[in-house]
């Protein structure tokens, strides 16, 4: 029972991480209908800013915001050079995996290969029917809906958001009414960059961050986000859940090397669900 | 140009290439050689992978993963003793019917879930070799795999593996050419730049697809298969998801969905891979750099051609060959065959000509709705 | 004044008048090698109704596109001396947002975002504000889609095949409504359509567009009686 608690809450944590980086692949997706294989790199900036903030005395919560905003600049950069011009989707894709291995590079040269960590907001650890549970579990599950109401908000309340919906839903009719679809994208990838980050920043004190995590992420996050066939940000939340609990339970249950081929099985089980479901949609 | 006189030139040239390839293997060093190897081999899974992106619209991130599905089916058979042309054969095979399996569903999917689905085929069969070393050598690998004899001929010899490569490749590459000429009609090409008007034909559609994926896989299997026979060993770190990745930088490089540009983008990216080694290998130098030089190297490689020259290389060259030629007749008959060749191959998203004249065109279906009227 | 100007050709047509509110001189606009317009000159007065009527393919959306700024026209000239506002054919609403949503959104290039005057000109919506726009009828869809269009307040409103797809009496209501509209504020009208009768009945001029160049203008009762026209466009056979 302990253990039990113990894999859900982790799971539930780190399962919300990836539902960020799920939002991230739907947001921009759903906008500019480029597929950002780059989105895991945003994680990775997040947790590297930080962790260099941190180090030079500016303090926890200023440092993880400012990491944020920095991998928000970052998804914006991404995004004009994915989209600016007329490309085809095809190639905007693949210079997202250009972009991606740039990024390795760039942490690669500014930080090393080593792994790096950071001990989150510091107090005390917490019981859960027996389970230690440590304090970081909880912030990250408590600052991860935070971001989803305000996203949620954003999306559902403003004006601005609703032009974003609907560039989203209809960009020829969005175009005509005057709004800038392109610039919408751009936005979508700071938006995207924003939500990647926090996933980083979250994320890093409960697993050690390395140069080249971006693609583990990226599929994690992807797999997530085709739960809700790359559109739903509603969906991608549960998506995340189900793979953060997939992967605590895998590890904690039978054997921690699972853990990926169990992801990325049951990444593949979910796009054979998704193609069946177009199937059926295909034939009404 | 008449049609005959061009086919005469076409056929002029591909006869001097011919022997140009089969001429340089015998003034080769041997490491130059097996550099000449890996070109045709790269060759070969760039022209399946072109294309399947340039007429599918889809691309492939796990291209090195049947690579590595060609190369272990080979070795694995070779090692319990079947004959090693059998095994040769069974790679391709054996490749395809995995990529045909895994391709029926993902390319139903929108937003590139190939590019994702084949990326986790590349993890899982990195993931699953180490877990079985009775079967396939687990990290070590397998070693010792008997030589390569198709019937009483040995194929021992760099040389002869230069030779077997090449013969391959230019049997893919007039495979690859006759496919992308002999479609049914222009069904494909148009069906790859209008996805939304694929309704009506979507089945269709869909079997093209899948047939260019089986095939880019087999190529891919078949490369692999002749890379474990002339490497004699196999270990999982042979095929890097990097791999992957490198292929499709090569499709790009040479240009998608053009034949000749398989050749020039494998030549162009083994080359600086080689020139990267031998300059990361400095002693003096710190043991990341060749890492952060190649991945920043191939990135900016990447994002510059496609921003800058989106049609590769070849494509590039014959739009100036074309300019150099402006007169009447070459305009309206061969530049709009081959700018159509080009369009197509580099679009799947509906804006046939924005690649070549950059115009203002959107990512929606304007164009495409327009044009669907018309054929009402 | 908007201005796109890309090759400097004399107009060929005497006839556009120098205050019209949109004018176009020798438009060409290609796709690819495909020349989609071939030299299109047209004008819309202040306050006029006009029709442009004209096959399938013969290039109508293409040129209301082009007027809008989705497509760029390859040579000629586009005079807009006012705002325009472009109801696309097929709707084209946002379907997950709501009726109110919808409208307000056509206010996005400024101005009021108040959607009551639309509520006024089309009493049915305001019931139906906060309803998803992508489950409502096909003549509601329409009143939303021309709602949207003049949120965003313009002196020209272009219509591209209001009558697609609805029942006959849902598209005299709603041409009823563009009607009024001209009256009471001043709002020009292009209705581009394939129906010509009534196209031809509430406008004041119209133009026939075949294979991307007018084949014929005039006024809307004259062409009406014109014998090639009524043949094509009015005769047994009217298409749809």
């Amino acid at each position: 029972m302990t253990a039990f608690v113990e894999y859900l809450m982790t799971g539930i944590a780190r399962g919300l991480v990836f539902a960020l980086l799920a939002m991230g692949f739907v947001f921009i997706y759903r906008v500019t209908r480029v597929v950002n294989f780059a989105q895991g790199a945003f994680a990775v900036f997040g947790g590297f800013i930080t962790y260099s903030l941190l180090r030079a005395g500016v303090p926890q919560g200023v440092s993880e915001l400012l990491a944020i905003l920095a991998a928000a600049l970052i998804g914006l950069i991404f995004g004009i050079i994915t989209i600016a011009g007329d490309l085809p989707l095809l190639a905007s894709l693949i210079i997202t995996i250009g972009l991606s291995i740039l990024s390795e590079a760039i942490l690669m040269l500014i930080w090393g290969t080593t792994p790096i960590t950071y001990s989150g907001l510091t107090g005390h650890d917490f019981v859960i029917l027996g389970a230690f549970i440590q304090r970081q579990y909880l912030i990250v599950v408590l600052a991860s809906l935070a971001l989803f109401a305000l996203v949620a908000l954003a999306f559902g309340r403003t004006y601005f958001g609703k032009a974003m919906t609907a560039c989203a839903s209809n960009p020829y009719a969005a175009k005509l009414s005057g709004i800038n679809v392109k610039r919408m994208g751009l936005v979508a990838f700071m938006l995207g960059g924003a939500l990647g980050g926090a996933a980083g920043v979250l994320i890093t004190p409960l697993s050690p961050m390395t140069y080249d995590a971006d693609v583990s992420l990226a599929i994690t996050g992807f797999a997530a986000a085709i739960v809700g066939g790359l559109t739903s940000p509603g969906l991608a939340v549960i998506g995340g859940l189900v793979f953060g609990l997939a992967e605590q339970f895998v590890a904690g249950y039978w054997s921690p090397s699972n853990e990926t081929a169990v992801a990325l099985a049951l990444l593949i089980i979910l796009l054979l669900w998704q193609a069946r479901r177009m199937r059926l949609e295909g034939l009404e | 140009m008449t049609e005959r006189m061009r086919s005469v030139v076409v056929g002029t040239t591909v006869v001097i290439i011919g022997l140009i390839t089969l001429a340089i293997p015998l003034v080769l060093s041997s490491s130059n050689l097996e550099i000449y190897v890996d070109i045709g081999l790269f060759t070969i899974v760039v022209s399946g992978l072109s294309l399947l992106m340039g007429f599918a619209g889809q691309v492939s991130l796990g291209q090195a993963a049947f690579y590595g599905i060609g190369a272990y089916t080979a070795a694995i058979m070779a090692v319990h003793k079947w004959p090693s042309l059998v095994a040769l054969i069974a790679a391709p095979i054996v490749t395809a019917a995995i990529a045909f399996l895994i391709g029926i569903p993902l390319l139903r999917l929108k937003g590139h879930a190939l590019a994702f689905g084949t990326l986790a085929v590349q993890l899982i069969l990195l993931a699953i070799i180490p877990e079985t070393p009775s079967f396939t050598g687990g990290s070590i690998g397998l070693s010792a795999i008997p030589p390569l004899r198709i019937g009483p001929l040995a194929i021992s010899s760099g040389k002869d593996y230069a030779y077997l490569v090449w013969i391959v490749a230019v049997a893919v590459l007039i495979i690859t050419r006759n496919l992308t000429r002999s479609r049914p009609g222009r069904g494909l090409r148009a069906m790859a730049t209008t996805p939304s008007g694929a309704s009506a034909t979507g089945v269709q559609v869909e079997s093209y697809k899948l047939r260019d994926f089986a095939l880019s896989a087999a190529y891919a299997g078949i490369a692999g298969g002749i890379y474990v026979f002339f490497i004699g060993y196999i270990s999982p770190d042979a095929f890097p998801v990097m791999l992957s990745i490198e292929f499709v930088i090569m499709v790009v490089v040479g240009g998608i969905g053009t034949i000749s540009g398989a050749f020039v983008g494998a030549a162009v990216i083994t080359i600086i891979s080689q020139i990267l080694t031998s300059l990361g290998t400095s002693p003096s130098l710190p043991p990341q750099l060749p890492t952060v030089l190649s991945l920043g190297v191939y990135a900016v490689i990447l994002i510059a051609i496609l921003r800058l020259i989106p049609s590769g290389i070849v494509g590039a060259l014959s739009e100036l060959w074309k300019k150099t030629q402006r007169t009447p007749s070459a305009v309206s008959s061969r530049s709009s065959e081959e700018r159509q060749e080009v369009a197509s191959a580099v679009d799947g998203a509906g804006r046939t000509d924005s690649v070549l004249t950059g115009e203002l065109q959107s990512r929606d279906a304007t164009m495409v709705k327009e044009t669907s009227t018309g054929q009402q | 004044m908007k201005l796109l100007e890309s090759v400097e050709q004399p107009t060929p047509n005497g006839s556009i008048p120098s205050d019209a509110l949109l004018a176009t001189y020798n438009l060409v606009v290609r796709y690819g090698a495909a020349v989609a317009l071939d030299g299109v000159s047209m004008y819309v007065g202040k306050g006029e109704m006009v029709a442009l009527i004209g096959p399938n393919g013969a290039g109508k959306s293409t040129l209301l596109n082009t007027l809008s700024g989705i497509n760029r026209p390859a040579a000629g000239k586009i005079i807009c001396n006012g705002k325009l506002a472009h109801v696309p054919e097929g709707r084209q609403l946002f379907p997950e947002l709501t009726v109110e949503d919808n409208l307000r959104l056509g206010a996005y290039r400024g101005g009021s975002r108040d959607p009551s005057p639309m509520y006024e000109l089309f009493p049915q919506l305001h019931r139906l504000r906060h309803r998803r726009a992508g489950g409502l009828s096909g003549g509601e869809q329409q009143m939303v889609a021309i709602g949207r269009a003049l949120m965003a307040h313009p002196d020209i409103v272009a219509v591209d095949e209001l009558s697609q797809g609805l029942a006959p009496i849902v598209v005299s209501d709603i041409a009823n409504h563009l009607v009024s509209l001209n009256k009471q504020n001043g709002t020009a009208v292009l209705l581009v359509e394939q129906n010509a009768q009534l196209a031809l009945d509430i406008t004041s001029r119209a133009y026939v567009l075949e294979n991307g160049r007018i084949s014929k203008e005039g006024r809307s009762a004259d062409l009406a009686r014109d014998p090639a026209v009524h043949k094509a466009y009015l005769g047994g056979q009217v298409s749809r």
